[in-house]
């Protein structure tokens, strides 16, 4: 047995055990905590050492497991780079998740409660481990179900509030009709390959793709990729499937808001990766210099526009909430936006040969991955110790926290730098590498090889080659606007949140006890600066992820560099980065220091935030979020509708009054609208056939069963 | 052309359309007990090397299907102190003659299904399915919950026998797996009443409806 699956074996073991000491609320946690951290450790110590044995080109998959049920269900599992990339962050991420949890679940009176919290957030870190390294598809949804359900018992923690309650039912719905897609696709692969294993794009030298697979024709590929692409997309919150997220974010605790966020949205990801690579849309391009355009060369399209959406769209919405943990989880989808555009970039340049543009395109993508798990988790860590300490999760209720909760601002401050994509943290290198790829996409020319059997070979060539300029370029100026609006929207945070003078009782004489949830910060902190001085092993880690994707060995025409040639060309790229974050820090530094000795001798006086000038200030004073948000909000409109309630003010003597106002999501409001009251409509004209009586239900189904022998 | 399985059958058929005219309750659990001893001894008939161990399991499942659910309800009548008649929803004429079309229904289907002849049998399919709708139909047309009971029991008789067709001498493991089901469904069942009784001091099932949101 391997280390991976004894890791497992523990984290679950301790998730078991919970439940049977929750006598002893301490001793419970203790439990559940400290086996998660061990079974962490070992899995990263496990999938890291696998992770880095590994060479950027050659792949190859290190051990396999499967147990043969009733013998016609064979569960398989196996590990390649590209999972044990995901596990390094799943691990990582539970294990400081875990740690938080320890002083931020202090309710001794929820302790059942409490356990099964921790049961099921055990179950939840194995079943992802086990979704990415499952090769069938069999063991791959059993595990993704597993993943789902429980997380859905997360979700519903805090199960006595209705709303938490709904959080929950909708996420349920929204997994599941996500595992349908999910199955369709599977479904359609079975039907078209006779064949369950998922592991065919697991190492090329091992088992060769199978004719099956390879007779697939481009429409077959598409619609597979485009149902799996729908089915993943639903659970890594890919704009219109995201309207659960936002929901269920809140509902949970914030460590696992932290796990849900960092990790499992991006098991969708994963899920649309696996799936692309399987499908090996690589092949066409392979043939002796010919290109066939076929419909599979869109998909990298689909994927960008679909990023861009979500992208947009998600960092508007966010910067429209008050709610804090809302506003993460819109970030959230923001993010995987910009994943995905990461990997659309790359995806363009598998079907257009070009090399450098599959590499960095794909490493980039990875690389945010990372960051992204590392900075959000952060930032709901943060947002737990808020609102642990003031009881309150609205911005506009919030200020000043910063002034008694050092750590937690300065580290919310560094994440909120670092998701906006400033250098030197670490969500600058990947947005870099992204706009590397793109930019190698903007540049690429036709190709000019003019086959004459091919009609209109070239003319489609250059037809292509414009649009991928169009697509590419798209992208670039999205991502762009896309890291504008998110330093808007955490400049809102920080600025309103923990800075400023405290808005209400709740946001006064906070502390900062409880020191399990201060160290997972800081390190998340560190690591964000670390990445983004030293990127070379995180870029390494996602070089060597890509290198069991079966892309890496796409051809070298059109002029282009070679794998490894570009491969070098990137760790040298992660180098000057390096170079140029040290200058930038040491430029602060020194800055700061100058500041320091110019001001060493002369009297500085300090008073309270906004209190410039006025003889009695008050806190009312002071910017809300939603004000600062408006105006960018205002240029959505069309998007972004924003709900305006108040009472209008009537006579000289106005009476009491209120406003309210809140952005709605265009997604949740259309599916509502568009789907949900024609359904509910149509059913409720059925309503009749219900009659109550058990002697016609029984009539129905005899009625069924005639119909169905005299006429089938 | 008579086969010896066919006059077994013949019982079966005829306790089905004794079931459809009974209108006591006693009555029909002993009408639906025998039923449930020639059903399974059917197999027995034709089956052509016979085991030991199929025997045993002929036996077991004639000491559930025809002694063990029928006295368990026995008693349960006797114990909840229910109305015996089996208040009709159709009456017992009409439900009589209903049962008459349905093994005329049931012979013309048979022809139309053409399942694998695996018995020189003339009767065992059309048996089958008439039995299987016969205690459909009682579970549809009668009020009294313990009559439905026995409607459902008249049922499970009829997949049995289709089962036989299918699954000749080798898959008792399925069958027994059915029965198992029934007896389950049996004490289900017999907790509901039990509950029905209380709630409505009757095992009417007109009642349920009150139970409608």
């Amino acid at each position: 047995m391997s280390l991976f699956f004894i890791s497992l074996l523990i984290i679950a073991s301790g998730g078991v055990l919970s439940p049977f000491f929750k006598h002893n609320f301490t001793t419970m946690k203790f439990i559940a905590v400290s086996t998660m951290i061990v079974g962490s450790i070992g899995g990263i110590i496990d999938s890291g050492s696998k992770l880095m044995s590994q060479s950027a080109t050659i792949n190859s998959c290190d051990y396999t497991a499967s147990l043969t049920y009733l013998k016609s269900f064979t569960l398989s599992f196996q590990l390649d780079s590209l999972s044990a990339f995901f596990l390094v962050i799943i691990f990582a991420i539970s294990l400081m998740a875990s740690f938080y949890s320890f002083h931020y679940m202090d309710k001794p009176e929820r302790s059942l409660g409490t356990a099964v919290n921790y049961l099921f957030f055990s179950l939840l870190v194995a079943s992802m481990c086990l979704v990415v390294t499952a090769s069938n598809m069999i063991a791959f949804m059993i595990s993704w179900e597993m993943m789902s359900l429980s997380s859905f018992f997360l979700v519903i923690y805090n199960y006595k509030s209705k709303e938490n309650r709904r959080a929950g039912y909708l996420y349920f719905i929204f997994s599941h009709v996500g595992a349908m897609f999910i199955l369709s696709a599977f479904g359609v692969l079975y039907a078209l390959t006779g064949d369950f294993d998922l592991s065919h794009s697991f190492a090329s030298a091992v088992s060769p793709i199978s004719n099956a697979l390879a007779n697939l024709s481009e429409n077959q590929k598409v619609l597979i990729f485009i149902l799996a692409f729908i089915g993943f997309g639903s659970k890594a919150g890919i704009f219109p499937f995201h309207v659960w997220l936002p929901h269920a974010h809140p509902a949970a605790s914030s460590h696992i808001s932290a796990v849900m966020s960092g990790v499992m949205i991006k098991t969708g990801i994963y899920g649309i990766i696996r799936i692309y690579s399987l499908l090996n849309f690589s092949s066409p391009v392979m043939g002796a210099n010919q290109l066939i355009i076929g419909n599979s060369q869109f998909i990298g399209h689909i994927v960008i526009v679909a990023g861009v959406i979500s992208g947009i769209l998600g960092v508007v919405y966010a910067l429209g909430q008050n709610d804090m943990k809302r506003l993460l989880a819109y970030s959230s989808m923001e993010n995987i936006g910009i994943i995905l555009i990461a990997l659309g970039i790359g995806m363009i340049g598998v079907s257009s040969g070009n090399t450098a543009m599959v590499i960095i395109g794909f490493s980039g993508g990875f690389l945010h991955i990372l960051n992204h798990s590392i900075f959000k988790s952060l930032l709901f860590m943060g947002a737990g110790v808020v609102l642990h300490k003031t009881g309150s999760r609205s911005i506009d209720a919030l200020g000043g926290l910063i002034k008694n909760m050092r750590i937690t601002g300065t580290t919310f401050l560094i994440g909120s730098l670092a998701i906006s994509g400033l250098p030197p943290f670490n969500g600058f290198v990947s947005e870099f590498f992204i706009y590397m790829g793109g930019f190698k996409g903007v540049g690429m020319t036709a190709i000019t090889v003019n086959d004459a059997s091919v009609a209109g070979f070239a003319v489609n060539q250059f037809a292509m080659s414009r649009l991928t300029f169009g697509t590419t370029a798209f992208g670039i100026v999205s991502l762009a606007v896309i890291g504008g609006l998110a330093l808007a929207c955490f400049t809102k945070v920080v600025g309103v949140v923990f800075q400023g003078e405290p808005r209400t009782r709740a946001a006064e004489g906070v502390n900062e006890k409880g020191v399990a949830m201060l160290v997972p910060m800081v390190v998340f902190a560190l690591l964000c600066l670390a990445i983004g001085v030293f990127p070379e092993l995180p870029v390494l880690m996602s070089m060597n992820a890509i290198s069991s994707l079966n892309i890496s060995n796409i051809g070298t025409e059109s002029g282009g560099a070679s794998v490894i040639e570009i491969t070098t060309k990137m760790i040298g790229m992660a180098g000057t980065i390096s170079g140029a974050a040290l200058l930038f820090i040491s430029m602060i530094l020194s800055v700061l220091l100058l500041r320091n000795f110019a001001y060493k001798n002369k009297p500085v006086t300090t008073s309270g935030t906004w209190g410039c000038g006025f003889t009695k200030p008050t806190v009312k004073m002071q910017y809300t979020g939603t004000s600062y948000a408006a105006s960018i909000v205002e240029f959505f409109r069309p998007f972004a509708p924003i709900h305006e309630d108040h009472s209008p003010v009537k006579g000289r003597m106005a009476g009491r009054s209120h406003y309210q106002s809140h952005v709605n999501d265009i997604a949740e409001l259309y599916m509502d609208r568009v789907t949900l009251k024609p359904v509910l409509f149509l059913f409720d004209k059925l309503h009749w056939i219900q009659h109550g009586d058990i002697h016609l239900y029984i009539g129905y189904i005899l009625l069924a069963i005639v119909v169905a022998m005299f006429f089938v | 052309m008579l086969y010896s399985v066919d006059t077994v059958l013949s019982f079966a058929l005829l306790a089905s359309l004794f079931a459809l005219g009974s209108s006591r309750l006693p009555g029909l659990i002993k009408i639906v007990g025998f039923q449930g001893i020639v059903v399974s001894m059917v197999p027995i008939f034709i089956e052509h090397n016979i085991t030991s161990s199929a025997v045993t399991f002929y036996m077991f499942t004639m000491t559930i299907r025809g002694i063990i659910i029928p006295l368990a309800i026995y008693l349960l009548i006797k114990k909840i102190a229910i109305r015996r008649e089996v208040q009709p929803i159709i009456g017992y004429h009409a439900s009589l003659f209903a049962g008459l079309m349905l093994i005329v229904a049931s012979s013309i289907i048979n022809h139309k299904l053409a399942l694998p002849a695996t018995t020189n049998s003339v009767l065992l399919m059309p048996t089958a399915i008439t039995i299987l709708v016969t205690g459909m139909f009682i579970l549809m047309a009668r009020r009294n919950a313990i009559a439905m009971v026995l409607g459902y029991l008249m049922m499970e008789n009829g997949i049995y026998l289709v089962g036989t067709t299918f699954s000749m001498g080798t898959h008792h493991i399925v069958e027994f797996g059915i029965l198992l089901d029934v007896l389950a469904g049996v004490m289900i069942m017999a907790i509901m009443l039990e509950n029905m009784k209380q709630k409505f001091d009757d095992v009417d099932t007109a009642f349920l409806s009150e139970l409608k949101e």
